[in-house]
């Protein structure tokens, strides 16, 4: 699945098949060993956790004992990925196939909305097109898939090429394919028996793994092709020929045909009747009426779209084939093998079951040659399983094939079934994007599932398999950004799976942060990204980045968090208020000047911030224009309510210089009179017991008390 | 399948995870609290970032302190105390863990420590081996100082208290895990104890008005009540209609769900919808994954059991993991 790490075998994808079982048979769950390099003893007592999305950490310890064993690892942690991956698809693939199929799914979900908006106003006519934005959506995942079977032909065909060696097909594409055609594709509907023809042709090599079938006939016989000489005296090349013909593989079959030796040219004159005979046969073959839409360019046969006209062409071409099986020329063929497999060939496409049934090797294959020869008018999905049962009794498989469960579960229209079989063998990617499909088909398959469940907590099994894909995706690096896509198309659930997977994101990297954050503005989930921001505020601050830590909360209007950062900094500024300590700090209050508001305290060191400044400016002793400036400042800093009284001895200690102004006094007598109160007031509390002396030099009093009596008397004099 | 992520100390006793799975804070039987941090964000290999000894004896249990509240992290000793470790740069200085704040009690030993998220502040609850709960409220959230006791009871629904020697010898807390605003905080409590009113595993809400906390449903039914309790989980919510919580007993793991609807009683109405079997032994832990969906259980039969429900709301084992 995407997201997984690596998958190893060992089982494969454990609980991606079983997430969510719906069937309640009881069934002993499967055991997986966890591997580990912790010497023995392991202790018993292993530890879980989860990690995000649905990958679990185990923590395996050594057993304490005064003996210890040796090495010197104590334990080990290690990931287990619950959405184990696929050994047919590699994770990278897994991975592309995730982003590639994000934006189909999101744009069949705003169709879907927009839809439902406008049959709100007015109902009906919009319902009708609902499967072709499905098809095209089926149709934009299946190109994700794997490339299109039908591969061009090369220029130079090699006559001894039967099979085009192409992409090896995926079951995972040939699922899709499945689903699309009998659940999304209403224009296939009609002629289901012949799309499953073709879609075997496409993927009948998938079966060639556990067991024999035309296919794997074939490439065996392809790959003898060159070392044999007459060609038709083999009983193999009969036997493929039979096989290709039984599940309408045309093109092979006349091309196999045409490698004769009749056709030789030097033979062509003594063996006349004999390549006659073969090309008679091929042009019936080649002419077999198809009760279809269209025939792709170079396939054989005659494609009919009107019942009434493929029935007149089919019942004469069968009776071309019964004239020509009783045609005299057979007993002036003299080359047995010729006659017999020609014959053969003909029994085939009368429908003799007994030829059709050696013919072919799956049931899949029988089942496609019934439909070709036996029962070329079968509709309706009832008889179509009946046929299937009919076929697998002739021709068991192995239970384990990865389609036959998913394919008799859409014969048998088993909603039930199909979703479990998608999830057991192709995982929570499939099932997620294939309920697409499911839903268009039948207004059944939709009602349950959409339909709510309380023992889910009111969870719709359509809402269900897309948090758990969505968990799948959050489980990795790379695609936990996709997971809100499928998140947020859930109604119930996906906006609360949402938050949490937000809130589980680590804050330490800005990227990362700002990507979050991105995520939870496009969402508007304005309580998760204030709660990231937090968690950053508070992370820069203790790691010692001030500033950064500051500009989070204050994104995140933490006004709690920040008076409480103010006091701490009222506490630093009143310990020492040295030209060093006021560089320390100087950035933050900038910063937190820009809304000094959201914290009363942050008032006074913004004011205290300008104050420094200015007293910095009136260094000469010169500037009377600064040094006014500088007592505006002082004035602001006593007369406000927010200035701690501790600050108020340092404050004026710190203005001396102004004070004692060389030229002039700068202070005016009201001034003068305003900061002696204070100097008033202080002497009062420091007779309180909970009074916090400054960090002064012992005659900072008494120096600023002389520089005011001294400043009022001289700015008596100027007034 | 699996994948090897860090190697652990000789001597390593237990491990927990952070709150983004970055980290992972381990303890030792000789105090030592390590930290390994991911090497860098995309990779997934890490490395050992420092070793601090907190405490002389062995650490049993690691927990971390919510993400909003800094790098710490709550370390339970074998001698029944437990310490707050911060990790902090001060006056550019490498970063480094430091202690904020040492519980010791004389009269009794620390058994379980969680921390739970309120609107307005960091609450801690404190399960002791007498069979009280102290629940401490964080005054200042910028530093993991200052606690106050806000509230201290025992873990009975009835007013009837149990004899004064009770012995514990193993609590389990669980938050419930939702952060929204006006959400009132609750917690799930058990023992393993010789007294059995006090064993059973009990929700407990604060009440704002009365600002004081409230036992508001039990756990067990009638006949279960002094079963041991050796483990609660409180399953995340992200939207259903009820809570669920596991609880595992020495009879095996229950999953229960919890009304939210107040009964004329005060209390939550409460429904046992599963017992679970299949751990040989006792269990010892329970984590939910981040959906509330499946739970993942270990116990002292060495293995990892995972449990889910089906559609019709049976729950059945999903996997087993097996360490070899």
């Amino acid at each position: 699945m995407p997201g997984a790490a690596s998958d190893s075998g060992g089982g494969g994808s454990a609980g991606a098949g079983a997430l969510v079982p719906l069937s309640s048979e009881t069934k002993q769950s499967p055991v997986y060993p966890l591997r580990h390099s912790v010497g023995p003893p392991v202790s018993p007592r292993v530890s879980v956790c989860w990690a995000r999305g649905s990958s679990l950490r185990v923590s395996i310890f050594q057993q304490q004992s005064p003996s210890c064993g040796e090495g010197d690892v104590g334990g080990e942690v290690v990931e287990v990925k619950l959405s184990g991956g696929d050994g047919e698809i590699s994770d990278a693939q897994w991975r592309r196939i995730a982003y590639g199929s994000m934006s189909p799914f999101a744009m069949l979900q705003s169709r879907r909305n927009s839809v439902s908006t406008l049959s709100r106003i007015s109902p009906s006519p919009y319902h009708v097109d609902w499967w072709e934005f499905v098809m095209e959506y089926s149709k934009d995942i299946n190109a994700l898939l794997g490339s299109p079977r039908s591969t061009p032909a090369s220029v130079i065909e090699d006559p001894k090429t039967v099979l085009k060696k192409s992409e090896k097909p995926t079951s995972l594409k040939a699922a899709w394919e499945l689903m699309e055609l009998f659940y999304a594709d209403k224009l296939s509907q009609a002629w289901l028996p012949e799309r499953l023809i073709d879609w075997l042709a496409d993927y009948d090599s998938l079966f060639s793994g556990s067991c024999a079938t035309v296919h794997s006939k074939l490439v065996d016989f392809q790959n003898e092709l060159i070392n044999i000489q007459v060609i038709e005296d083999n009983p193999r090349y009969w036997e493929v020929i039979g096989s290709a013909l039984a599940v309408g593989w045309l093109e092979i079959v006349v091309k196999l045909l045409h490698l004769h030796g009749s056709y030789q040219l030097d033979q062509l004159s003594s063996r006349e009747t004999e390549s006659g005979l073969v090309e008679a046969v091929a042009v019936l073959i080649s002419r077999m009426p198809r009760m279809r839409l269209e025939l792709g360019d170079g396939r054989l046969g005659e494609c009919y779209k009107a019942k009434p006209d493929f029935i007149k062409a089919w019942e004469k071409w069968r009776a071309q084939i019964t004239k020509m099986d009783c045609s005299a020329y057979w007993i002036q063929c003299n080359h047995l093998q010729t006659r017999e497999g020609l014959k053969n060939l003909l029994q085939i496409m009368l429908g003799n079951t007994n030829s059709l049934s050696s013919a072919t090797y799956h049931w899949l294959e029988l089942y496609v040659s019934h439909f070709l020869y036996v029962r070329p008018f079968t509709v309706g999905l009832e008889s179509m399983h009946g046929l299937a049962q009919k076929c697998i009794q002739l021709k068991p498989v192995p239970r384990s094939q990865k389609l036959m469960g998913l394919l008799l579960g859409i014969l048998g229209e088993n909603t039930e079934v199909v979703l479990a079989e998608c999830s057991k063998q192709f995982g929570p990617w499939m099932v997620a994007h294939a309920i697409e499909l499911m839903t268009a088909g039948s207004d059944e398959a939709e009602s349950l599932l959409c339909e709510e469940h309380y023992n889910l907590g009111e969870l719709s099994i359509q809402e269900l398999h897309r948090l758990v894909y969505a968990q799948v995706l959050s489980s990795h690096a790379f695609t936990w950004q996709i997971a809100p896509v499928y998140l947020t198309s859930c109604m119930k659930q996906g906006m609360g799976l949402l938050e949490i997977l937000l809130c589980k994101q680590p804050v330490q990297h800005n990227e990362l942060l700002h990507k979050n954050l991105e995520i939870c503005r496009l969402y508007e989930l304005d309580s998760v990204s204030s709660h990231i921001m937090k968690i950053a505020g508070v992370h820069h601050w203790k790691h010692g980045r001030k500033g950064a830590g500051v500009f989070w909360l204050q994104q995140a209007r933490d006004e709690f968090r920040l008076h409480k950062i103010a006091q701490q900094l009222f506490a630093s500024v009143g310990k020492s208020i040295s030209d060093e300590s006021f560089k320390q700090w100087e950035g933050l209050i900038e910063l937190l000047g820009s809304e000094s508001k959201t914290a009363g305290g942050l008032e006074f060191l913004h004011k205290y911030r300008d104050f420094k400044r200015s007293l910095k400016h009136i260094h000469d002793g010169k500037s009377i224009e600064a040094a006014q400036q500088a007592v505006e400042s002082l004035m602001l800093l006593m007369k406000n309510p927010s200035t701690p009284q501790r600050f108020w001895l340092p404050l004026l200690y710190d203005s001396l210089k102004l004070i004692n102004w060389q030229d002039r006094p700068v202070l005016n007598v009201t001034q003068t009179n305003l900061l002696l109160n204070r100097l008033q007031e202080l002497s009062i509390a420091r007779l309180r017991p909970d009074f916090v002396e400054a960090d002064l030099p012992s005659q900072a009093l008494s120096a600023v008390r002389l520089a005011l009596a001294t400043n009022l008397g001289r700015a008596i004099l100027e007034e | 399948m699996e994948k090897s992520l860090l190697k652990l100390d000789k001597g390593t006793t237990c491990t927990s995870w952070n709150y983004s799975g970055d980290r992972l804070a381990s303890g030792s039987v000789d105090g030592t609290l390590a930290v390994f941090d991911l090497r860098h964000p995309a990779s997934s290999s890490f490395a050992c970032t420092s070793r601090t000894k907190v405490d002389e004896g062995s650490i049993v249990k690691i927990v971390w302190v919510p993400p909003e509240y800094g790098d710490a992290v709550a370390c339970v000793c074998e001698d029944g105390t437990f310490s707050l470790w911060e990790e902090l740069t001060e006056d550019s200085l490498p970063v480094q863990w430091k202690l904020c704040e040492r519980f010791k009690s004389s009269s009794a030993k620390v058994l379980d420590v969680q921390f739970g998220v309120s609107p307005s502040s960091l609450k801690m609850v404190v399960a002791s081996s007498n069979g009280y709960v102290k629940v401490y409220e964080l005054t200042n959230p910028m530093e993991l100082k200052n606690w106050q006791l806000q509230a201290e009871f025992q873990n009975v629904i009835d007013l009837v208290s149990p004899s004064s020697k009770t012995l514990c010898l193993s609590a389990s807390i669980s938050w419930n895990p939702l952060r929204g605003e006006g959400q009132g905080s609750s917690f799930v409590l058990g023992f393993s104890s010789d007294s059995p009113q006090l064993t059973s595993s009990k929700v407990w809400e604060f009440d704002r008005a009365h600002q004081r906390w409230l036992p508001v449903a039990e756990m067990a039914l009638p006949d279960d009540r002094g079963d041991q309790v050796h483990g609660v989980a409180w399953a995340p919510n992200i939207g259903r209609p009820y809570e669920v919580i596991a609880v595992a007993t020495e009879k095996g793991i229950s999953i229960w769900h919890l009304s939210l609807n107040v009964e004329v009683d005060g209390r939550l109405s409460v429904e046992k919808v599963a017992s679970l079997s299949g751990h040989e032994g006792e269990v010892w832990q329970m984590e939910w994954d981040m959906s509330g969906m499946t739970l993942a259980t270990t116990a002292s039969d060495g293995t990892v059991k995972l449990w889910q429900s089906n559609l019709k709301g049976s729950w059945q084992e999903q996997a087993t993991f097996v360490p070899t």
